[in-house]
């Protein structure tokens, strides 16, 4: 529910400024399309992928994804695994690397109750690529493109969980 | 005593039913099936309250992604996005199980982030299971925990919760809502074919409101816009500030009608011109809107049967130019059609035309498709009516309503079904009359409040060019008044004169000649 679906239906540009340049072959929305030659996305992708260094692999960007779609959110990290439908040791890992990078803040942990505050901080100027990243994971072909260029930057694929049902928010 | 301290929604006649908002502090729930407008409702409650009031605020989300409230919200004209921006908004994603616990702990990580912008207003969304699902007495006293959470950090709470149970004409009720002070409940109302939304307060503590269903629209670029149930009673201070001048008259327009009228028309008067179609009620209502731009009086025409353009052609064809009316801001035609009316949006528009445009003179055409529209059982027609009339009064406006009387030649339904010529301070009746090979136009007055009628019945005759006049009777000799005996079928309104050749005496003793047991 909260994956792809959802994801299309993120509108272009609405949120934050700091979006780079758009690809060369959409000069006019940002965003991937089925056009363009496939080559030429794909290394454009990984010179954006450059400027993105905390994504390095689908954990991070599944992750991020889903951090800028509720850029302010209270949950235990087990429940942000289950959200974003990978195991909590990737989840935490990502969570790291961000919150390394300045992209994202964390609440301390309080010893009587085990959620946290999660608030994204896409506004900052070390924000670089990232908008452009996202918005082009905003269509299935765009984000194929990203995973493709993930996997041929020789980072390490997170191993991907099979996941029969998210579980609610019901928590 | 200290100042009742009340928080006003913002939304748009909301707080008139609310008699001018909620006690602050109070737990709202909102409460209503899918589709109901209750995240509408409550995301407005909390934009209005930071835009409008300078209070800022907090939204719970735990189903709904964040963004697509956003998105949804601009729809309506609000920019969330820059509220949040401005730290005057926070939209925070949790699960109900974490939001229960954070609500019960002293250093509770979002009643922290509600402190640090400062928030007065919260809005919970899907607030439904939050304290179990079974309807007992747990349930209860865990919904109750988790107000207390609530009420500790004076935030005044909009929680939503669905109840599928809330569809047209059902009632029931939920544990929680004996905890929350305030309970608005939404519904989709299923009227023939079509649908529409109603709002009603089911309970509010600390504070009078507005009981009953009324009727409410989302309208893009705006919100929620609340409309007060037309049947519901005005405020007496509404009646009491209206300034009635009972001598003031006003001219119907129509040559030969202000004698018949003693001078024309009181202000603030109810005139109803019945007769059937064709007849010539659109002619005199032009007629009475034309002579109020002639005096330079602000008049206006509401009708459900003719757009305005083609009133302006009518009113052209009699030599009424209304079109010169309208650019001198004299005359307001308007036009509404009258598929699946929404009375109270419909009052509501006609109130706020008659606030805004002042008027003098109002020609309503027509009661009768009003009635076609509305029905004339039951009460919503006469409680329209009631709550017009009582609108006219109140502005001092003379108001004609045209309306269509089935019967050619009778008079029988002229009233009929709509049970309201007690609101009626004038009838006029208009009426062909089988003279030779033509039909002639009658006008009676039948009713006329405070004046004394002769109830005669006048030609009268509409020209081309030149529009609609009294004639003169011109009767050379007294007509002889001859007694009610004199008459047969009086009581079915077809009277005949007796040809009465014989005396008393005579009769008496023909009827007992007639009457005797023949042999």
């Amino acid at each position: 529910v909260f994956g792809g679906v959802a994801r299309k239906e993120r509108r272009a540009g609405e949120r934050h400024t700091c979006r780079e340049a758009n690809p060369p072959w959409e000069p006019e929305r940002g965003g991937m399309s089925t056009s363009g030659d496939g080559q030429t996305r794909l290394k454009w992708t990984r010179q954006l992928l450059t400027r993105t260094p905390s994504i390095r692999n689908a954990c991070d960007l599944d992750l991020m994804i889903f951090l800028h779609r509720h850029p302010r959110t209270l949950l235990t990290t087990e429940q942000l695994a289950g959200f974003v439908g990978y195991n909590l040791k990737e989840i935490a890992r990502s969570l790291d690397s961000f919150i390394e990078a300045g992209l994202l803040e964390r609440t301390a942990q309080q010893s009587l109750h085990a959620a946290r505050l999660f608030v994204l901080l896409l506004e900052q100027p070390q924000a670089g690529g990232m908008l452009t990243l996202l918005e082009q994971a905003s269509t299935r072909e765009g984000r194929k493109t990203i995973l493709e260029a993930l996997k041929t930057r020789d980072s390490p694929r997170p191993e991907l969980r099979v996941i029969e049902s998210i579980p609610r928010a019901t928590g | 005593m200290p100042a009742r301290d009340f928080l006003k929604t913002g939304i748009s006649g909301l707080d008139e039913i609310l008699a001018g908002g909620i006690p602050r502090g109070n737990i709202i729930l909102l409460e209503g099936a899918i589709g109901c407008g209750k995240t509408t409702l409550g995301v407005e409650f909390i934009y209005r309250g930071i835009s409008q009031f300078n209070e800022p605020g907090l939204i719970v989300l735990f189903e709904v992604s964040p963004d697509k409230i956003v998105r949804d919200a601009l729809g309506f004209g609000w920019d969330l996005r820059e509220l949040e921006r401005t730290n005057r908004l926070r939209i925070v994603f949790t699960s109900r199980e974490v939001l229960r616990q954070e609500l019960q702990q002293a250093d509770s990580v979002l009643l922290e982030e509600a402190a640090r912008i400062g928030a007065r207003r919260i809005f919970i969304d899907g607030a439904a299971q939050l304290a179990t699902s079974n309807g007992t007495s747990e349930t209860r006293s865990a919904f109750h925990v988790f107000t207390e959470g609530l009420h500790r950090e004076n935030l005044t709470a909009a929680l939503a919760i669905e109840a599928s149970l809330y569809r047209s004409g059902d009632n029931g009720s939920m544990p929680e809502e004996s905890i929350a002070d305030t309970v608005i409940r939404l519904r989709m109302e299923e009227s023939q074919r079509a649908i529409s939304r109603s709002i009603e307060i089911v309970k509010s503590r600390g504070h009078d409101y507005q009981m009953g269903r009324h009727t409410f629209r989302m309208i893009d670029g705006r919100g929620l816009h609340i409309y007060r149930r037309v049947q519901a009673p005005r405020p007496a201070s509404r009646d009491r500030a209206a300034a009635y001048d009972p001598a003031t008259r006003i001219s119907t327009g129509v040559p030969g009608l202000d004698d018949l009228t003693n001078g024309g028309y009181f202000v603030g008067s109810t005139t109803v011109v019945a007769g059937i179609s064709g007849v010539g009620k659109s002619v005199m209502g032009c007629q009475f809107i034309a002579e109020g731009v002639r005096r330079g009086e602000r008049s206006m025409m509401l009708s459900l049967d003719e757009q305005v353009e083609q009133i302006l052609r009518n009113a052209a064809s009699v030599g009424i130019d209304l079109r010169a009316g309208m650019e001198r801001d004299l005359v307001r035609l308007e036009y509404e059609p009258p598929q699946e009316i929404e009375v109270d949006v419909h009052f509501d528009h006609i109130e706020r035309l008659v606030e805004e445009f002042r008027p003098k003179r109002v020609v309503i055409d027509s009661l009768s498709t009003y009635g076609s529209t509305l029905g004339t059982h039951g009460r919503v027609f006469r409680d329209f009516f009631h709550a017009l009339v009582a609108l006219m009064k109140e502005h001092q406006i003379a108001a004609i309503y045209n309306h269509e009387n089935p019967e050619m030649l009778g008079m029988a339904s002229m009233m009929g079904d709509f049970q309201m010529s007690s609101l009626v301070d004038n009838i006029i009746l208009m009426n062909w009359s089988e003279l030779g090979d033509a039909f002639r136009l009658g006008l009676t007055i039948a009713k006329m409040r405070a004046n004394p009628v002769d109830r005669i019945t006048h030609e009268v005759e509409v020209i081309n060019g030149e529009g609609m006049r009294v004639l003169p009777r011109a009767l050379r000799v007294p007509v002889d008044q001859h007694p009610f005996s004199s008459y047969a079928g009086l009581v079915a309104r077809s009277p005949e004169r007796r040809m009465l050749t014989e005396s008393p005496a005579q009769r008496s003793r023909a009827v007992r000649s007639r009457d005797k047991p023949r042999q």
